[in-house]
């Protein structure tokens, strides 16, 4: 007896403690690891009001009932675990399997997807199809003989990687478990954007996402960046592949006026009739001027522009000149013999790898630092000294100053209080984050954890003040509907109709990042008719199931219904208004029964069978979700009832139903604009 | 007295009182206001054509009587002697001829409407797509960093303030980047999609549309409220029109084309007098590297396309003339000789038409030298003899009234060539 009141009393003691400890670190201490700590309190929000905002900020949106995962694991642990980034994700594999351009390296890519006129090339080189075809072949012809040849080489369309990249990353951003990570690839993808509209650029855009970006998302800031400078994909799309040393080049304006000199000059010659000497000497350094390629500053003006100080950094024209210099030779390891690849590669044949290295080319993977191409005079960049004879160094020892630049710590950190905080982030939090980011080597883990560690991520200026994307808006749909995506291409093509074409955006600066940008009047409809088509399943290849959200539970009018869903679609938000102004609609029965006659009048919605593949997207995943569609298909049959109860509108009228109406209304709302 | 005010209370408002959640906002304030400005203000309005991939201007508007032009393209080249056989190009002025396929533009160029710049293009020789369009876009050639676009800032530069959402259109799925900045643009790729859609559904719609309405205006938003309330405005005013079948002017027939379908576009807003200053559209397929063809082919269907596409809306506009200039532009132009694969390369200088009742027609303007090697850029094309910003500032300053060329190109101050009469 006394032993069992002992034991009664230690269990009691330990269940104390144990809820005790749950509180503490939940909601007081630092959490040891990366010293985080929330003070939410003192904006007066509730541990889950702070989950809420934590997930709106650092994922896609949350899923249903996230918000009670990551209050019962503890905010500090949920954001330790998503810094770690290594939560398992073997669902998410499954889900990636059918896009293998992901296991392949940019080589492979590079030799296996070619665009039409690589084929065309290849194939009438090979003999296949005769050089000068054209209106001696049809069409039809024509294009068997290359459909055959693509197929006996083992060749694919280009425009696959750019579907496949497309799909992964809305699967991606969908259903990972280290959302963060995915959350950290897309803004560090957009701050070192490179475009799919760059043709030379698009076949290592998947290895840039992979490798490049994603393994560094959360890593020091100087490893990212040199990882960029020396991927193919960004020396591709800003050019820096083609920089190399020389004074003859017309790519700048300085020297497209000397060129112009030289045709005045030569021109002048020619009207008095001299063909002497100068006139020849004109026509020389006309020539040079033709076959030299030059110094290309592109690449050199934007990581000092956009990647790292900011355009007011402090540097001037002459430091982008001699960058550029520092940068010749930067370039890609040539990955098949295709113009003029063979040179190195037969030279390396020649005099083996170790000489190569001896002369002073560096080979790393995808990337050539060809010293022949390098500008070997010295030069001085922001008030450094670089010797000309120090080669690829030169480059590392640029890049390091640029990321530990004063100006960079302040511009990445203003960029992503911009973007997890507010639009204008105050110049107090940016100071604070960028001495983090000065003292920890560019950590961006420990900047990110100064940041929710400030009272400014909690303020009312931050709270639901920023405006999600439109592919923050579309994930953030799906994942809080639980759906299951069978064909992304569906949704990226209402993502670019709301305005973020994703990978295609042209200019090296990304997509602004910035709700006046994302919120205009064309696409701020589109965003409502998203929310109506998502809703009603008319977006081929998404579905799910609305009566699973609230534990196949019916809600007991149309006003609860809406009250209901409202809470599972924005969890922790004050919805009274939404709801207030919604009742009197759904309340009219005049309203109620057209809408459930036209529904039923109307043929069904077309909605894609999932096992049929679409033409714009035949990366099918299962056949998830069939054999609900049948039911609903059935159901809509019987309808000569006219009166209706909320379980008619919600399963009689399938996907044309009041509760599938007033969830399309919910996500088109403007409160689930807000993140 | 029918004041101004009056108009808009009786015509306006009747005119929109029957729409879903009735009068757009901007007629209600403006019939409250006293500083009015009507939406029904004849301003002057632009359409630019951007044609993407570059278009080969020596075979849209050929020098056809230089003899080097005919060494450098033994496949590609025409006359516009009648006897060969083949079509002939439009002779022009005995030294420049329009392609055949571009006989829409013949008589509006008889009639002096139609002006064409050759040799036009960037100072800047990059022959990248990417950069070029670019630097065109934002009219600063020599500067990558620039964040907004030159039809942008026009609109910052017309002296009044919009007075509908419909001031700035891009018929395009986004919003191109002549249009980025600060002055509220407006992308749309399709006129009947701009509604609140529920397919086979109305009822359903209408009610959407009401709840959307609510919702947006009760938002502590202020960018969502402000740009909802212009969103409902905007599908109130289109609402009114039947813009399923709408019925061209004069007869005009648009070609079935992505190119012919924006333009119609741009002339119903136009005609709906919904407040449209500064219109954008594009086409694409000019990148001819292989196989361009010669009379007929791709280059002769896409200069069919635009030049049928340009002359069909110039026919609706028909009343509307006198306010619309209508301009095209491109990246770059295309070698002089034809390459390997009886196609071009990419060049410097190409063409372009700017279409007007201020235009100065009737003419090709600049500078096209002959074509022998030395007077080429490098040796290899048209040399740029008119930088595309004389010709873009001048239409501006003429036709929107735009005087201040320091913002609208801050890097430029060159001379004008009198495209447009002033």
């Amino acid at each position: 007896m006394k032993k069992h009141f002992q034991t009664t009393l230690s269990l009691l003691f330990l269940i104390a403690s144990l809820t005790i400890f749950t509180s503490y670190t939940a909601n007081e201490t630092t959490n040891n690891k990366y010293s985080i700590k929330l003070p939410y309190r003192k904006s007066g929000l509730t541990e889950r009001q702070a989950a809420a905002h934590l997930l709106g900020r650092f994922t896609y949106g949350a899923t249903p009932k996230q918000i009670d995962e990551v209050v019962k694991m503890g905010l500090e642990n949920w954001f330790t675990q998503q810094l770690d980034a290594d939560v398992a994700n073997d669902s998410l594999n499954n889900l990636l399997l059918p896009y293998d351009v992901f296991t392949k390296s940019n080589k492979e890519i590079v030799n296996t997807y070619l665009d039409g006129g690589q084929v065309r090339r290849k194939a009438i080189k090979e003999g296949l199809i005769p050089l000068d075809s054209s209106g001696k072949l049809e069409y039809k012809e024509r294009k068997g003989m290359i459909d055959s040849f693509m197929k006996a080489n083992g060749y694919k369309p280009v425009n696959e990687v750019e579907r496949q990249l497309i799909n992964q990353k809305i699967i991606r951003a969908a259903y990972s478990n280290n959302q963060l990570q995915e959350v950290m690839t897309s803004f560090w993808f957009n701050h070192f954007n490179v475009s799919l509209t760059k043709n030379n650029s698009v076949r290592f855009v998947p290895c840039y996402e992979k490798d490049v970006i994603r393994p560094n998302a959360l890593g020091k800031f100087g490893d990212i960046l040199l990882a960029t400078a020396k991927s193919p994909a960004m020396l591709t799309y800003l050019d820096n592949f083609t920089s190399v040393a020389s004074d003859n080049n017309n790519n700048s304006e300085e020297g497209s006026k000397r060129l112009r000199n030289l045709y005045a000059q030569q021109k002048m010659l020619t009207e008095k009739g001299d063909t002497g000497a100068a006139y020849k000497e004109i026509l020389q350094r006309i020539k040079g001027f033709k076959n030299a390629q030059g110094l290309n500053e592109n690449y050199a003006r934007e990581i000092m522009e956009l990647h790292t100080l900011g355009v007011d950094g402090g540097y001037t024209q002459t430091d982008v000149t001699s960058a550029a210099k520092v940068l010749t030779g930067w370039t890609i390891f040539p990955m098949n013999d295709e113009y003029g690849g063979g040179g190195i590669r037969k030279m390396i044949e020649k005099i083996g790898e170790e000489k190569f290295i001896q002369q002073g080319y560096v080979h790393d993977g995808d990337f050539l630092f060809s010293v022949n191409k390098h500008d070997k005079t010295d030069k001085k960049v922001l008030g450094n000294d670089f010797s000309g004879k120090d080669g690829y160094n030169e480059g590392l020892k640029l890049i390091s100053i640029l990321a530990h630049h004063n100006s960079t710590a302040h511009f990445i950190c203003r960029k992503l209080a911009a973007h997890f905080v507010s639009d204008n982030p105050s110049q107090a939090l940016i100071e604070k984050m960028s001495k983090t980011f000065l003292d920890k080597d560019g950590d961006i883990k420990q900047v990110l954890v100064t940041m929710v560690n400030a009272p400014e991520f909690w303020s009312k200026e931050a709270l639901r003040e920023k405006i999600k994307s439109p592919f923050e808006l579309s994930i953030s749909t799906v994942r809080a509907l639980n759906a299951k995506v069978n064909q992304p291409y569906q949704l990226f093509n209402w993502i670019n109709k709301m305005g973020e074409r994703i990978y295609y955006y042209q200019a090296p600066t990304g997509f602004p990042d910035r709700a006046r940008y994302w919120i205009n009047t064309g696409s701020l409809l589109n965003r409502m008719n998203f929310g109506l088509a998502i809703a009603s399943q008319r977006i081929p290849g998404v579905s799910f199931n609305l009566a699973a959200l609230n534990d196949n539970h019916e809600p007991e009018s149309a006003e609860a219904a809406l009250r209901i869903y409202c809470k599972i679609m924005m969890p922790e938000r004050n919805v009274d208004e939404t709801v207030k102004r919604l009742i009197p609609l759904i309340n009219d029965p005049a309203i109620n029964q057209k809408i459930v006659s036209a529904a039923g009048k109307t043929a069904p919605p077309q909605v894609q069978e999932n096992n049929t593949m679409m033409v714009e997207d035949n990366m099918m995943i299962s056949d998830v979700g069939s054999g609900n569609k049948k039911v609903l298909k059935e159901k809509v049959g019987k309808k000569n009832n006219t009166n209706y109860t909320v379980q008619d509108l919600m399963v009689k009228a399938g996907d044309k139903s009041m509760l599938s109406q007033v969830t399309g209304i919910i996500i088109g709302s403007p409160e689930f604009q807000r993140k | 007295m029918s004041t101004r005010r009056g108009f808009l209370k009786s015509g306006a408002l009747a005119l929109f009182a029957t729409g879903v959640g009735g009068v757009p906002t901007f007629i209600a304030r403006a019939a409250n206001s006293n500083k009015i400005v009507s939406p029904y203000k004849k301003n002057k309005k632009i359409v630019c054509i951007f044609q993407r991939g570059a278009m080969d201007g020596l075979m849209a508007v050929t020098p056809f009587t230089d003899e080097n032009l005919r060494a450098a393209r033994p496949n590609l080249f025409m006359t516009a002697a009648k006897a060969s056989g083949n079509a002939a190009l439009i002779d022009l002025d005995g030294r420049f001829g329009l392609h055949p396929s571009m006989k829409a533009f013949e008589p509006l160029f008889k009639e002096k409407r139609l002006g064409i710049v050759h040799a036009v293009g960037s100072p800047n020789t990059t022959r990248s797509h990417f950069d070029a369009q670019d630097y065109m876009e934002a009219g600063t050639p020599f500067n990558k960093g620039t964040s907004t676009g030159w039809l942008n800032r026009a609109i910052g530069l017309l002296g009044h303030e919009a007075a509908t959402p419909f001031q700035a259109v891009s018929i395009t799925s986004s919003l191109p980047k002549s249009f980025y900045g600060d002055n509220a643009a407006l992308a749309i790729n399709n006129l009947q999609d701009f509604a609140i859609q529920m397919r086979g559904n109305p009822m359903a719609a209408n009610m959407a549309a009401k709840s959307f309405e609510e919702l947006y205006d009760q938002t502590s938003s202020s960018l969502l409220s402000k740009t909802g309330k212009e969103s409902f405005d905007a599908v109130k005013m289109l609402q009114k029109s039947d813009t399923k079948n709408y019925k061209p002017t004069n007869g005009a027939v648009y070609p079935q084309s992505q190119l012919g379908n924006a333009l119609k576009q741009v002339a119903q807003l136009i005609k709906m007098d919904v407040g449209l200053e500064v219109a954008f559209t594009e086409c694409g397929g000019w990148d001819t590297h292989y196989n361009q063809g010669v009379e007929t082919g791709v280059f002769a269907r896409n200069v069919n396309d635009l030049s049928e596409a340009i002359a069909a809306f110039w026919t609706d506009m028909s009343a509307h003339q006198d306010d619309v200039t209508l301009m095209t532009m491109t990246e770059f132009g295309r070698t002089v000789k034809q390459n390997g694969t009886a196609g071009t390369d990419h060049g410097r200088g190409s063409c372009l038409f700017i279409l007007g009742n201020d235009v100065n027609g009737g003419i090709v303007h600049g500078n096209m030298p002959l074509l022998a090697k030395e007077n080429l850029a490098d040796g290899r094309d048209v040399p740029v003899t008119t930088d595309f910003r004389s010709v873009f500032s001048e239409v501006a300053d003429v036709h929107l009234k735009i005087d201040n060329d320091k913002v609208l190109f801050p890097e430029w101050d060159g001379k004008k060539i009198g495209v447009m009469r002033a």
